[in-house]
């Protein structure tokens, strides 16, 4: 059982087929998310991606590996994986967040579709609560911007290049 | 540029907190406690359709997680909202959105330059031919 979903659509000024290889191509991946990225780009392929803390002056303190597995590649309408199961465990429903792309051509350029599912429920009511206090409606949403400013000086120091 | 959002995000001190605030009466008791800057678990009851057991039951999540705190006030306790953890749990929650917004965004500027360089070599070519 997987709970809820992050959806996003964006347009891209660009054909399917290299959106495509933008979002399923280690060489490209490695420009928009991780620091480094090993896998084939093929379904079933199980790899992984690192992410690289660094210092102010760009030296590397820290790697952290995370799993990477492709769940289903149709060039170029649809690229799937999952992540951050844990090490040595077949990526499943439970153990990891499924990441898809969809594509679809729009105009002269792409319609694209991610989706992120897999959050167990607090990763659903957060997503939620994200969506519901960039709204500003009710009370909830009228208090939590006042700790906005706070909260991105709090989280500013070890804002992920995320 | 240090850690992803996900795995920082399903640590086991993450996990309390996310809990805590995924929760819809806790969010409501949360909101409660900012707009009156306090409140008991016999208070916060009269304002809610649940019980004053399952505020309490719930003001103990919060506190576990330390979005509250309770200083006592006669026989019962009274709670407040711990700002600096609030905000802690604000920002890990806008992160998790915002995260992949701004990485779709990277992906759309490097689709779109990969685009532009292969029309103008395109062009190039065309030009090349006629000439």
């Amino acid at each position: 059982m997987e709970f809820g979903t992050i959806e996003r659509e964006i347009f891209v000024e660009a054909t399917p087929e290299v959106v495509f290889a933008v979002v399923s191509s280690p060489e490209h991946i490695r420009q928009w998310w991780p620091d480094e990225a090993r896998y084939a780009p093929e379904p079933g392929s199980v790899g992984e991606i690192v992410f690289a803390e660094r210092d102010a002056g760009g030296t590397v303190l820290d790697r952290m590996v995370v799993a990477f597995a492709v769940v289903d590649s149709r060039p170029p309408r649809l690229f799937s994986f999952r992540w951050t199961q844990p090490a040595g465990e077949a990526a499943a429903p439970g153990n990891s967040l499924l990441v898809t792309f969809d594509l679809a051509p729009k105009g002269d350029g792409t319609l694209l579709r991610m989706t992120e599912s897999g959050f167990r429920e607090m990763g659903w009511e957060a997503a939620v609560l994200e969506e519901t206090y960039r709204d500003h409606v009710t009370g909830w949403d009228f208090y939590l911007p006042r700790l906005v400013p706070y909260a991105a000086t709090l989280a500013a120091p070890s804002r992920p290049r995320s | 540029m240090s850690v992803p959002a996900a795995p920082a995000a399903a640590s086991p001190v993450d996990d309390d907190l996310w809990s805590a605030i995924g929760d819809p009466t806790r969010r409501r008791l949360l909101d409660l406690l900012l707009t009156e800057g306090g409140g008991t678990a016999t208070g916060l009851s009269a304002r809610l359709p649940v019980t004053r057991q399952a505020v309490a039951k719930h003001l103990g999540v919060l506190d576990r997680a330390g979005l509250v705190h309770a200083t006592p006030a006669g026989r019962e306790r009274r709670y407040q909202v711990d700002d600096a953890q609030l905000a802690r749990a604000v920002a890990q929650l806008a992160a998790v959105g915002s995260a992949w917004d701004a990485r779709l965004r990277r992906i759309r500027r490097i689709a779109e330059t990969i685009q532009r360089s292969q029309q103008s070599r395109a062009a190039g070519t065309d030009y090349t031919t006629e000439d």
